[in-house]
């Protein structure tokens, strides 16, 4: 498997980027003479990031991973997994006029198969109807937290990485339709209204089939005050994720009570929503986050509720940070089929059926965790960071590990550190 | 005897706090627009939201375009210290949010003083900061 990281394949790409934009340019013949290089210059611009991570768990069954969507993490694939946080991108924008400008951002980061291929993170057009109205057509990255649009430049952030247990509630994070955003200015207060529709497709790993969501839309308003910031989002979807069919099909053999079970628990078109409320204080000296989220699958997904609260101070280049964060949710077992007065085989397969659910129900995540770690400012242009994670999981929960193996025991405590550096050009 | 050392702590103490007063000895930063601007008087809150792309106008509501001094500038890490309370890295963290989600471009950046005092004094738009002892009758301090 594939799985180091090669930095070399996304710089080719902005090369290959630049030179193709470039040739664009070079064709219209307005731009075409001897400032087309300049002209080139002023229209394209590039940027970059990327971390380079190292995450080691206590627990050797099951992985600490970012996300659903990575293939392993650390702790039973790797005892100090690179995979979890490392990661590229870069982006080129390219202002054609004030009104009109179109993003490219491409990144390699572990995916579903373990590779890096570089992905296409954002790709849109976006045109200013007024300085303060625009639309964007494409990819973009669902804006319902206050730090789900920036997650991977970790630069951006104190952490590591943006609390696991809030950032897991959403399981689809790109965008593929429109974007409406509206700045508004009263006074000292700066308000941004954004609204999405859309859809998109996530692979997941071991041949689990794709995540599919449709109809998604949501509105989001960022209200910034001075040091101040207040996020309120709203995000439905409808998801669809057919690895479990089988499963459900099996507890549909069985009647009313089977049936009912199926519906309750598959993930066929199912209502998505969450609801996010989020909030920071950043002077000079004092950082204060905290944030609040509530998710429903109406699936095997779950129901579930998160938050997290964190404050850093800056002395120089240094920022230690502490964060409480915790997911909890509701139903991580179910008693299943009533297999009384059934005959022998019929009974032996329903309570397979119920094993199988349950050990489902048993990966929708319920955990607590106290961090404490420390941002510096080494360069001008890098950081490092360090990170202790002290997690307990809720009783007959795997929490937010993923590569759960037969030798786990649900309920217990990881602990788990990371260092990384974050690089931004 | 007592009564000296009271009197050499008192001295030390009223030298400290003058050296806190006047600050380490680098040129004190102004905001300025071009004289040609309507732009009389910004609040540093005011004068903030513009430089980060928050606000797009002055209060008044014409069209504001901030200009940067180089990275890593005394005159630009000072202005910002000053006036956003933010320190350089800072500021970069906060413009690779906006940078990469799409959301817009930090400032355009001159090489220095000279440059931004010339840039400036031709567009009544543009907002820069330079040296207090660069300030002629081509631009103006906006400062409440």
């Amino acid at each position: 498997m594939h799985r180091q990281i090669t930095p070399s394949r996304p710089s080719r790409t902005r090369h290959a980027v630049s030179k193709l934009l470039l040739a664009a340019t070079l064709w219209h013949p307005a731009a075409a003479g001897a400032d087309t290089e300049d002209a080139a210059a002023k229209m394209f611009s590039f940027s970059g990031f990327g971390t380079l991570g190292v995450v080691r768990s206590s627990e050797n069954q099951a992985d600490f991973s970012l996300n659903i969507f990575q293939a392993n993490g650390a702790g039973y694939s790797r005892q100090w997994s690179p995979d979890v946080d490392s990661h590229i991108g870069a982006q080129v924008i390219a202002t054609v006029s004030p009104k009109l400008s179109g993003v490219l951002q491409i990144v390699s980061a572990q995916n579903f198969d373990g590779t890096y291929w570089p992905r296409v993170e954002w790709a849109n057009i976006q045109y200013h109807f007024t300085p303060d109205f625009s639309v964007r057509l494409g990819r973009s990255i669902l804006p319902g937290f206050l730090f789900s649009d920036t997650r991977l430049v970790g630069y951006t952030y104190p952490w590591v990485r943006p609390p696991v247990e809030l950032y897991w509630l959403n399981p689809v994070d790109t965008n593929d339709g429109i974007d409406v955003l509206y700045h508004l200015q009263v006074g000292d207060l700066v308000d941004r209204i954004q609204g999405n529709v859309g859809y998109s497709n996530t692979q997941l790993p071991n041949n689990d089939g794709t995540v599919r969501a449709r109809n998604s839309w949501g509105i989001t308003n960022t209200a910034e005050c001075g040091s101040f910031t207040l996020l309120l989002s709203f995000q439905a979807s409808h998801l669809s994720i057919n690895a479990l069919d089988p499963l459900f099909d099996g507890f549909r053999q069985f009647g009313p009570q089977g049936i009912a079970i199926a519906n309750q628990y598959d993930d066929d078109d199912k209502l998505v929503e969450i609801e996010d409320a989020g909030a920071s204080y950043d002077s000079g000296h004092w950082l204060v986050v905290s944030e609040w989220s509530h998710g429903n699958t109406h699936s095997f997904l779950g129901d579930q509720t998160a938050w997290y609260a964190s404050s850093g101070y800056r002395l120089g280049k240094f920022m230690p940070y502490l964060t409480y964060a915790e997911v909890r949710a509701i139903g991580n077992s179910n008693a299943g089929l009533n297999l009384m007065g059934l005959p022998s085989g019929a009974a032996e397969f329903g309570a397979g059926l119920n094993a199988a659910l349950n050990s489902v129900l048993e990966t929708i995540a319920d955990q607590r965790t106290v961090s404490a770690g420390t941002r510096w400012d080494f360069a001008k242009n890098a950081d490092l960071k360090l990170q202790f994670d002290h997690t307990r999981l809720g009783a007959g929960s795997s929490g937010t590990l993923i590569n759960v193996q037969p030798g786990f025991v649900p309920g217990g405590t990881v602990n788990l550190f990371s260092a990384a550096i974050d690089f931004v050009w | 005897m007592a009564r000296t050392n009271h009197r050499f702590v008192w001295r030390a103490l009223l030298g400290l706090a003058l050296t806190l007063a006047v600050g380490p000895v680098i040129a004190e930063v102004v905001p300025v627009v071009s004289a040609k601007s309507l732009v009389t008087t910004l609040t540093k809150a005011q004068l903030t939201d513009i430089f980060l792309g928050k606000a797009n106008r002055f209060p008044d509501g014409a069209p504001a375009v901030p200009i940067d001094q180089p990275e890593g500038s005394v005159a630009r890490n000072e202005f910002y210290a000053t006036f956003a309370g933010k320190s350089a890295a800072q500021i970069k963290a906060f413009w690779s949010t906006i940078i990469f989600t799409g959301r817009g471009q930090p400032p355009k950046e001159v090489a220095d003083g000279l440059e931004m005092r010339k840039r400036i004094s031709e567009n009544p738009s543009a907002i820069g900061y330079i040296e207090k002892n660069m300030v002629d009758d081509s631009v103006k301090v906006v400062l409440q």
